[in-house]
């Protein structure tokens, strides 16, 4: 993705310098002192502190087993690394002379207090939307938490690569500033759940393809696309789940990490469950809910849904029983122990038939799975898959993946699985 | 053909031992700290406590003999020297003690002792151990309860002559007294020579009161909440942990280099240690050597070895099979048994010379992996001038020689100790896994603990070797049958690590029992020439093993196979040309003989005709389904276990699988001393049988095995498993074993069903889809 | 450093964090009823409940289950599970013994998901532990009379 933004910023280097330049130019907001934590209303931090979940700000400004938010994770991009800044109201090193007009800069259009532009890694597109007094929640949230002094790295991209004025030619093609506005003709509560999702929970920043100047395509809003060795599948119609996702099975699978007729929420997805959307309501995850069915025209689809699970429990079936398919064989010893379902889909045992890492288009997700498991705090909480990599070889988790592509599902056969099956071995689990 | 016996000879011999096992009746009364053996106090292993510690002594101690001893409050506590592999062995051993005792059951303890001259030939395998040890431990028994109930007599001023034992007690009309008793006030006197032992009499079979009883088998509840002790759970302060490297040929791989710069950055991971070995066992060998087993095993995966190859690296398959048939078509090589009538390589020269019809088939089997599912480890330290080894093992007398060789130092200063063994099948009578471990601690001077990773363990199997026979009947115009031929070549497992232990065939000349019984069958069929052949390639590439029923696993897939091959050329049913030639006459004494043969070829008639009956023989079965019979002898001639097999398959024409339906099961292995044992082992053996007809089967590539673990190798698992029917002959006739013998019936019955399915013949073990569907399409 | 509960013992354990979980429990906490077979989670014998869900230990790394409640064949025996032990030795289950703590976890497990198991869901379920010594024929016997007495029911086995 990091790739696109900077050949974007490549591109817009051709265009006119001067104009440009006066175009692009923001001013410092002045520093101010850091407000006291106790001048904040503990209830608004309350509000904060649910909305950074919702918007799992900790997943990129927590660095692993370090301090909240304090910040130097780091990104890898082809180019170099990004590294999350130190978002605690430390004076020196974070964002504690940070004011809350300054705050609300940055999440509305992208620009540090000192007037520097942010990279679109930082999801301001989708922060834009977010209300004032959200804003508010969020700024008296953060500059409440402890200060910690933690510098954070320069970013490795190199010159001229890492000038931060053509960001503004970015956002200028791509970037549409201004608050959500909620739709007559929908609920309330679909209201809520799209403010939501496309404000501070940024669902579209991993769910929607980008072009190739590493904007989101508003053409193809939810349409599914890659982010860092994942597939983030489709979130509409065009999501090749046999069952289509209902709104009752999103906010199970939202709420618990886990979804029966669809699978459990890994690789990125499971922090955004488990570290993210655990401290949101039971009403706001059913507005998130709510708007997704909308979305991908569930309802419409329902009947659907009982043909896929007889399909999928006569799938079930085979395999078990002699059978001297290699493939079979390797499905029967290694998967089915875990995952048949007899006549009854069992949440526990994950349904393959249903998966929908085995109906996506491309193999990575399930490929992943099998080689890397799922561990106890990703997907359904407190169990895990164990990872296949170090018994199996690549031609072993092929077959796998050949064989369930072939029996549990009507699409075409994935092409180059062995060599897939290398490369993604080759990145290891990624995702930490 | 005397293997059983020549074996036990043999090892007297060369244990240099002239004690006799039967003996030792001393009449010995100690206390507690008598109990136990001087070297290591707790050296044995009882499976049915936690942590395999026997309970201690109550009191005063009796040991009738070498083989028990009774403590004062009764417990009997029964020394085993057999392995326990699944077989329960220890419980239907001390049963049969324990029965002639008139012991009270529940008070009945086993130990499985460590290695010690005393115990004289310490091997388990052939399915010979109840088999051997049935008059020993019955006499052992009964002279105890004799001496008790004269003692006990005494002491309830009765006459010996109206008291009788039982449950643990003597008892005289009204008045009785426990064992326990007795021996807490030492009033035991009697003393028996080896000779009076011997002349004991067995009790009548109506006064049997365990033997062919059902009795929960000691070991089995500490197998099902994890305290039964492994191998592989052996245990010392401050042992290291190795993992080998394996070299690229079984012989003759020299180190050239070790490069372990990548494997330093592994936590835990020490040096790497280039084996040498005085006993030759494992030429090559480099131990890479952790403080945890994971860090040896993590480190190992990254030491580089460069090995200059031994002679046998590019040695394929097809090589050593291709072998194989050159050498049975030369026909001076080989050796002739000697199965009854005249002699030489022309017996039956005269008989195909004068035949209307000769019926020539060849028979191959691939080769087939141990794969007991816990593989080879052993534990290994000096302590106190002795040399501890800790491991499952089933031949402890023939390993220990080699591994004072190996190590060089006295083989009595070498002590092997018994725990569990996680599957043997004849995987541990080859204890070469155990040298390495020894030579890595002497080196080291610490105690090691190797582990083989399932990898390793199947580069290092001792496999079944593949196998070609072939196989010739002469028919006169009448289609009777008037001489036969069976020609077997495979590796030679007992020449290549025990060959003292060969019998002579004729001229004299050593063969392998273990790849040829079985076509010394009791068949009467004229003359007969049987001639078993070493592949002296399988032999150089690889250590044939034992492998569960070794060769009659292979040769009986022929022979049964062919017999009826034999029955639809003269055009006969098979199981009625089987009971034709089931006549218990012929050169071959087919009459049987005392003790353990008696009623010979007619047992096996006799099986045959009742396995007919239960499974519906002749009755009409659905499309494509078919019923095929097999029967065998089991092991050997000496101990024969009359055993005939029916296994109901039905093919699927479009993909070529068979699927087994049922196999039913008659057994006559005389007196059964334990029915449900029995049943497991006829159970687990046939569908070992299964597995190696369908499921196993691998091929040398570049000499080593193809494949090395379960993605690729694939055993019976319980989905593909068949209904069973098992059932035994009532007899009081001598035991005999049942560990193997239904391994050996269920390839050629199934084999045989198929051709009834289908109508086609298959001759390669295992049996493919592939191969059913060539088959189809070449019958049309 | 990882933490997770053991048969309801809280450890934490300071090793590599790709150190399969199987070794930690045998080398490291010193349970050696859970075994090592095949390495690759073909086999079975190192079975041992994860959130109560049968797993296999030799390729679950110890970083996996971080946070998570394992408990292993010695701890199975405070659970309802017990009913499995009892009828693996009222039918005599095990030969050999070595793949049966990892069958009776996979079957515990299996009882719960499966409270009347068909002979089908047998086959599902347990196909992925091996038996060497072929105890295949009991094992089912033993799961159908273990899951007759959890339901209640009186059974002569």
């Amino acid at each position: 993705m990091f790739k696109r933004l900077l050949i974007g910023a490549i591109v817009l280097m051709v265009l006119g310098f001067g104009g440009f330049l006066a175009f692009a130019w923001r001013p410092e907001i002045a520093a101010s002192q850091p407000p006291a934590p106790s001048s904040f209303d503990p209830a608004l931090v309350a509000r904060g502190e649910i909305l950074a979940g919702a918007g799992y700000c900790s997943e990129c400004h927590t660095p692993k087993g370090g301090r909240p938010y304090s910040g130097s994770r780091p990104m890898v991009t082809d180019f170099g690394t990004i590294y999350a800044t130190n978002i605690t109201p430390d004076p020196e090193t974070g964002i504690g002379k940070w004011s809350e007009e300054a705050f609300r800069r940055a999440l509305w259009t992208g620009v540090r207090r000192d007037g520097a532009h942010l990279l679109p890694a930082f999801p301001f597109d989708h922060l834009t939307k977010l209300s004032t007094e959200d804003v508010a929640a969020l700024y008296a949230y953060f500059m409440t938490r402890e200060p910690v002094h933690s510098v954070t790295p320069e970013n490795t991209i190199p010159f001229p690569l890492n000038i931060r004025l053509f960001q503004a030619g970015w956002k200028l093609l791509f970037f549409t500033p201004g608050r959500f506005e909620p739709r007559a003709d929908k609920s309330a509560e679909w209201n809520r759940g799209a403010y939501l999702a496309e404000g501070i929970s940024h669902c579209g920043a991993c769910h929607t393809p980008r072009n190739l100047l590493g904007a989101e395509k508003a053409s193809a809003t939810y349409g599914g696309a890659f982010i860092d060795n994942w597939v983030a599948p489709p979130l509409d119609k065009s999501n090749p789940s046999p069952v289509p996702w209902s709104r009752d099975e999103l906010y199970t699978y939202l709420r618990t990490g886990i979804s029966r007729y669809h699978g459990s929420a890994s690789g990125p997805m499971a922090p955004v469950v488990h570290a993210g959307l655990n401290v949101v309501s039971d009403a706001d995850v059913r507005a998130i809910a709510t708007y997704f069915a909308d979305v991908d025209e569930s309802a419409p689809r329902a009947a659907e849904e009982k043909a896929a699970i007889d399909h999928a429990l006569a799938a079930d079936k085979r395999g078990v029983g002699p059978d001297n398919d290699p493939a079979a064989k390797l499905y029967t010893a290694a998967c089915a122990s875990c995952h048949y379902n007899g006549g009854e889909i069992n949440v526990l045992r994950p349904d393959l038939a249903l998966n929908s890492a085995v109906n996506l288009e491309d193999p990575t997700n399930l490929i992943r799975i099998i080689l890397f498991g799922i561990d106890a705090k990703e997907g359904a909480p407190d169990i895990v898959m164990p990872a296949f990599a170090h018994g199996f070889s690549d031609e072993d988790v092929a077959q796998i993946a050949a064989y369930l592509r072939a029996t549990r599902t009507d699409h075409p056969p994935w092409q180059g699985l062995v060599e897939k099956v290398a490369a993604i071995r080759a990145q290891g689990k990624t995702e930490e | 053909m005397a293997s059983l016996h020549r074996l036990q000879k043999a090892a007297r011999e060369a244990a240099g031992s002239a004690l006799s096992r039967r003996g030792f009746l001393a009449g010995m009364v100690g206390t507690s700290a008598a109990f136990g053996f001087s070297r290591m106090a707790d050296a044995a292993m009882d499976p049915a406590t936690a942590n395999g510690v026997p309970p201690k002594p109550v009191g005063a101690l009796y040991e009738p003999s070498l083989w028990y001893s009774i403590d004062s409050a009764g417990n009997v506590t029964v020394n085993i020297i057999r392995a326990e592999m699944g077989q329960h062995v220890g419980t239907a051993l001390a049963r049969i003690l324990a029965d002639e005792l008139e012991t009270d059951w529940n008070k009945v303890n086993i130990v499985h002792v460590d290695t010690d001259q005393k115990w004289g030939l310490m091997v388990t395998g052939g399915s010979w151990s109840v088999s051997q040890t049935w008059t020993l431990f019955s006499q052992a028994g009964a002279a105890g309860r004799i001496a008790l109930i004269e003692a006990g007599a005494k002491l309830l001023d009765a006459d010996p002559q109206s008291c009788i034992a039982r449950h643990g007690q003597v008892v005289a009309g009204e008045k009785s007294i426990t064992f326990g008793e007795i021996i807490g006030k030492k009033a035991v006197t009697r003393h028996f020579s080896p000779e009076e032992i011997d002349k004991l009499p067995l009790k009548p079979v109506a006064e049997r009161r365990l033997v062919g009883k059902p009795v929960t088998a000691l070991d089995v509840p500490t197998k099902t909440n994890g305290e039964a002790l492994y191998g592989i759970d052996a245990h010392v302060a401050g042992m290291l942990h190795a993992r080998p490297k394996i070299p690229p040929t079984r012989y003759g791989s020299k180190v050239v280099s070790v490069d372990d710069s990548a494997a330093r950055k592994i936590k835990g991971y020490l040096r790497s240690l280039v084996i040498e070995d005085p006993s030759n066992t494992v030429p090559g060998w480099v131990m890479v050597i952790g403080d945890s087993t994971f860090a040896a095993m993590r480190a190992a995966d990254l030491v580089k070895v460069t090995w200059e190859a031994g002679p046998t690296a590019n040695v394929s398959e097809k090589d050593v099979q291709d072998h194989a048939s050159a050498l049975i078509d030369k026909p001076e090589g080989g050796v002739l048994l000697d199965v009854g009538g005249p002699k030489g390589r022309d017996v039956a020269k005269a008989a195909f010379a004068a035949a209307d019809f000769v019926l020539e088939q060849t028979y191959t089997t691939a080769t087939v992996l141990h794969f007991q599912l816990e593989p080879m480890n052993a534990l290994a330290f000096e302590k106190d001038g002795i040399f501890e080894i800790h491991t499952g093992n089933q031949w402890q007398s023939l390993i220990l020689p080699v591994l004072a060789k190996a190590l060089d130092r006295p083989q009595e200063s070498i002590v092997l100790r018994s725990y569990m063994l996680g599957g043997g099948f004849g995987r541990r009578l080859n204890g070469d896994y155990i040298v390495p471990a020894a030579l890595a601690a002497k080196a080291l001077g610490r105690p090691v603990k190797l582990l083989l990773t399932r990898h390793d363990d199947v580069l290092f199997d001792s496999v079944r070797s593949s196998s070609v026979q072939k196989i010739r009947m002469a028919f006169d115009s009448g289609n009777k049958i008037i001489g036969m031929e069976h020609h077997a070549a495979a590796g030679w497992p007992t020449e290549v690590m025990a060959p003292a232990f060969m019998p002579k065939g004729q001229d004299d000349k050593p063969f392998d029992p273990f790849a040829i019984a079985g076509a010394d069958h009791w068949y009467d069929v004229g003359p007969q020439l049987v001639r078993a052949i070493s592949n002296d390639l399988a032999n150089a590439t690889f250590r044939p093993g034992w492998l569960r029923s070794v060769g009659p696993g292979w040769i009986n897939w022929a022979l049964e196979s062919f017999m009826d091959e034999a029955a639809f050329h003269a055009k006969m049913d098979p199981v009625a040309l089987r009971l034709k030639l089931l006549s218990g006459k012929g050169q071959n004494e087919n009459a049987g003989q005392a003790p353990k043969a008696v009623g010979g070829a007619l047992r096996q008639a006799e099986v045959l005709r009742r396995v007919a009956q239960r499974a519906g023989w002749g009755s009409p079965l659905p499309p494509d389904t078919g019923l095929g019979i097999a029967t065998t002898f089991g092991q050997e001639r000496e101990m024969p276990t009359w055993i005939a097999c029916a296994a109901r398959v039905h093919v699927d024409r479009t993909t070529g699988k068979v699927r087994v339906e049922k196999l039913t099961i008659i057994t006559d292995a005389g007196t059964i001393v334990d029915p449900d044992g029995a049943k497991a082992q006829t159970e687990g053996g046939a569908l070992w049988g299964l597995s190696m007809a369908l499921n196993e089967g691998t091929e040398f590539e570049k000499g080593q095995v193809r494949d090395t673990n379960l993605d690729s190798y694939t055993p019976l698992r319980i989905d593909e498993t068949p209904e069973l029917d098992v059932s035994f002959v009532d007899s009081a006739e001598f035991p005999v074993g049942l560990g193997e013998p239904a391994t050996t019936v269920v390839a050629p019955a199934i084999g045989n069903a198929i051709f009834a399915a289908v109508g086609v013949r298959l001759r390669h073990l295992p049996i493919t889809p592939q191969a059913v569907l060539a088959g189809l399409k070449a019958v049309g | 450093m990882t933490s997770f509960t053991i048969n309801d013992r809280s450890v934490t354990v300071d090793v590599e964090e790709d150190t399969p979980l199987l070794w930690v429990i045998r080398d490291e906490i010193g349970l050696t009823g859970t075994k090592f077979g095949c390495g690759i989670g073909m086999c079975g014998v190192c079975t041992v409940h994860v959130g109560g869900r049968p797993t296999r230990s030799c390729i679950t790394p110890v970083r996996a289950v971080e946070g998570a409640k394992i408990t292993t064949i010695e701890g199975l025996a405070a659970t309802a599970a017990h009913a499995v032990q009892k009828a693996w030795i009222d039918l005599q289950v095990p030969q050999c013994g070595y793949c049966q703590p990892g069958q009776i976890m996979q079957a515990a497990a299996l009882i719960r998901d499966f409270p009347s198991p068909t002979d089908e869901d047998i086959d599902a379920v347990m196909s992925g532990n091996l038996c060497r010594c072929m105890t295949y024929v009991r094992i089912r016997a033993a799961i159908k009379q273990a899951a007759a007495a959890l339901r209640g029911e009186v059974t002569n086995g």
